[in-house]
């Protein structure tokens, strides 16, 4: 028995140090980033590469953070910004995905490959088309601008097609013999068999607009709604100087600290809505 | 009594009413130096609203200077455009040419443009100029300048900076350590900077980069942009005291911090940086001369967009005076480490001291006598770019020539300007 455990062990053990390599390279730049922020001497020096702390920490950077930004107000409004713009999200992909996935009407097919358009947009396109409108509505300058364009996501709607299309039709038509309505049928049998795709589509949303930048910059001139990415790079930046990267590795780790935290207490969960889709 | 306390609130409510019915502006502003100078860009704004109660500023980030002007330009073309923004000095020959900014004299009023344009250093007005008139006024401005590590040189037994491209490339070469330990010479290479300092090594070199009058030609292909991207190159393949490949400003600055390279170019706006970062002696000196003596401007100018109302113009302009008098712009010069392009600047007390303290703030607008319009053309960033690709190119391949280069950039320079020429030089009839 004991010989042949061996041979087992010896792959086993070359598997976990490959794993082990190739989380330490995917982490490189989180590592560097967390040496950075408490590096004395941040503007650079012979030793800013180095991954390997090699000196006595400080706090610097961190202080000079939180004084020069005004990151509860940043939070706040990219809190607002993500949240406003998940939650109708889920409604409007919820019901587009239905339909796309139950009601046979005409032109249904062509209607989706249409709608699946959107993907191959590329946002910079539509900078101005998408700020002439918001003009209009009276939205420029406003977090709800900000928002409005992707409240209508291609990509959930098609994530929420295949889920819907998972699910056997059994189940909502013993739910319309009990005398359901369609709305009835999508809340209490629909959306609690698809909460995998609903987080995992969450998920994607979230992360993309905590993170984004140019449009957030192009629609918010008020300086009482700007959001952290443009705050980071509001105080941050530099062009003909050189960079604190000291300062710019503590603040982009307040910025994905909440992201962090989120991703650290629920990964089970999260890991579980991009394995599982639907029903079994 | 309390009828009274009643009335004197009432009127206190109009007086506050009539105070908050002053004309609101935005002022679009990029940070292209570090991001303290956007808090105190703020700073300046604050005390602007302060200072009188016609008008109110809110000052906008913008970030970069390209994110600037996409952002500037995307508003003006939804309809609204902003009244005052910080615009990059070159470009404002393009939004001129695309109708998407004012001239200055519709905003101007009583104030005699001529005269206050006379107060600005002469090498700074070509870029406010388009077609005879002032479409901006000039705020930040730089010019390439060479920054040395006088510890290194006296190591190396080195007396003076450099003059001549001759002198430099021994320097370069007495400076360098072997294996790119220590590197005698670094520059800048990524966009923006890079197409900037070809034309400041072809000015030195003794030509001209574009044609000035005239936003449809551009000179790349001929022998003194040649000269300047050979030179260039050789640095990295031929002398081996420069490294090869592209180079960001950000690691050129940090590389002579670090005491990994003796002498950069960098901007003039990055002094205020190196001073305060820099634990070494250090000093600044002209860009070497091959022919002249020769550098272009860069920086920053204030421009107002078409389709604001009377009372946004007449408040963008009370804005822009106030920020541009001899007083502001001296003390953003100070800040910053950018020359003050009001030569009036120079003649106030706070500035005299300044610069008798930090004399080598005063480099570059001694360079300003040698110094040149930043090119500006039908579409700039497309035509510099053009040149940018076959400089990188020439930097990472040891194989390519600077013939093959110049000939490339040329073509495809020409191709971009094409439909301007074709519209207006090369239509006849």
């Amino acid at each position: 028995m004991r010989p042949e455990l061996k041979q087992w062990a010896a792959p086993g053990a070359l598997l976990a140090a490959t794993m082990c390599a190739v989380v330490f390279l995917w982490s490189t730049p989180f590592l560097w980033m967390l040496v950075a922020s408490f590096r004395p001497d941040s503007f650079g020096g012979l030793g800013m590469a180095s991954l390997f702390p090699d000196f006595v920490p400080t706090l610097k950077s961190y202080r000079y953070a939180i004084e020069d930004g005004d990151w509860p107000l940043w939070f706040l409004n990219s809190a607002i910004l993500v949240t406003g713009t998940l939650a109708v999200q889920l409604v409007t992909i919820s019901l587009a995905g239905y339909a796309f996935a139950r009601i046979s009407f005409p032109g249904k097919e062509a209607l989706f490959y249409l709608f699946l358009l959107q993907l191959m947009l590329a946002p910079p396109v539509l900078i101005v088309p998408n700020l002439t409108t918001l003009v209009h509505l009276g939205l420029y300058d406003t977090l709800i601008g900000v928002m409005a364009p992707y409240w209508g996501s291609a990509f959930g709607t098609f994530l929420m097609r295949q889920t819907f299309r998972t699910i056997p039709k059994d189940f909502e038509e013993a739910a319309i013999i009990d005398g359901a309505t369609w709305w009835q049928v999508l809340r209490h049998v629909l959306l609690p068999l698809s909460l995998p795709g609903l987080t995992a589509f969450s998920i994607v949303s979230v992360v993309y607009h905590w993170n984004e930048f140019l449009w957030p910059l192009m629609v918010i001139n008020d300086p009482d709604k700007m959001v952290l990415t443009v705050g980071l790079v509001s105080f941050a930046q530099g062009a003909e100087g050189a960079s604190d990267w000291g300062l710019i590795a503590a603040g982009t780790l307040f910025i994905m600290a909440p992201l962090f935290i989120a991703f650290t207490a629920f990964q089970r969960q999260f890991v579980n809505s991009f394995m599982s889709s639907g029903v079994k | 009594m309390f009828f009274r306390s009643a009335v004197g609130a009432l009127c206190a409510g109009l007086i506050a009413s009539s105070a908050v019915a002053a004309e609101r502006i935005e002022f679009m502003f990029p940070a292209p130096v570090q991001g303290k100078l956007s808090r105190e860009m703020q700073k300046l704004v604050k005390e602007f609203n302060a200072s009188q109660s016609d008008v109110e500023v809110v000052g906008v980030f913008t970030g970069s200077y390209d994110e600037t002007k996409v952002k500037s330009q995307a508003a003006a073309e939804a309809g609204k455009p902003p009244a005052v923004v910080l615009m990059s000095a070159n470009f404002a020959t393009e939004l001129a040419m695309n109708d998407l900014i004012v001239p200055m004299e519709q905003l101007a009023g009583d104030t005699d443009l001529g005269a206050m344009m006379e107060e600005f250093w002469p090498a700074v007005r070509p870029n406010a100029h388009f077609a005879g008139k002032v479409y901006s006024i000039p705020f930040q401005n730089s010019t390439p300048i060479l920054y040395y590590n006088k510890e290194h040189f006296k190591e190396a037994g080195i007396e003076m900076a450099p003059e001549t491209w001759a002198e430099w490339v021994d320097a370069a070469k007495k400076l360098a350590k072997p294996d790119g330990e220590r590197w005698g010479i670094m520059m800048p290479s990524n966009y923006d900077y890079n197409g900037w300092l070809v034309q400041a090594l072809t000015m030195a070199n003794g030509g001209q980069f574009y044609n000035p009058v005239y936003p449809g030609e551009i000179y790349y292909d001929h022998a003194s942009t040649q000269g300047a991207l050979k030179f260039w190159r050789d640095f990295a393949h031929q002398h081996k005291v420069m490294p090869t490949g592209v180079t960001d400003s950000k690691q050129v600055s940090t590389a002579f911090f670090s005491g990994k390279a003796s002498m950069i170019v960098l901007s003039t706006g990055a002094l205020s940086f190196v001073r305060e970062n820099a634990k070494f002696d250090y000093d600044v000196a002209f860009m070497p001369r091959n022919i002249r003596n020769s550098v272009p401007i860069g920086g920053a100018s204030l421009v107002s967009f078409k389709g604001t109302s009377d009372a946004q113009k007449k408040a963008a302009w009370s804005f822009i005076s106030w920020l541009t008098s001899a007083e502001k712009i001296g003390h953003w010069s100070r800040f910053t480490g950018y020359f003050a392009p009001r030569q009036t600047a120079y003649d106030l007390p706070e500035m005299k001291k300044f610069v008798a303290e930090n004399p080598d703030a005063l480099r570059a607008v001694e360079q300003l006598a040698y110094a040149g319009p930043w090119i500006a053309t039908y579409n700039t960033v497309a035509v510099r770019k053009a040149v940018e690709d076959e400089m990188q190119a020439l930097l990472s391949d040891p194989e390519l020539t600077y013939r093959t280069a110049a000939a490339r950039a040329q073509e495809n320079a020409d191709k971009v300007l094409a439909p301007y020429a074709e519209q207006t030089a090369l239509s006849l009839q």
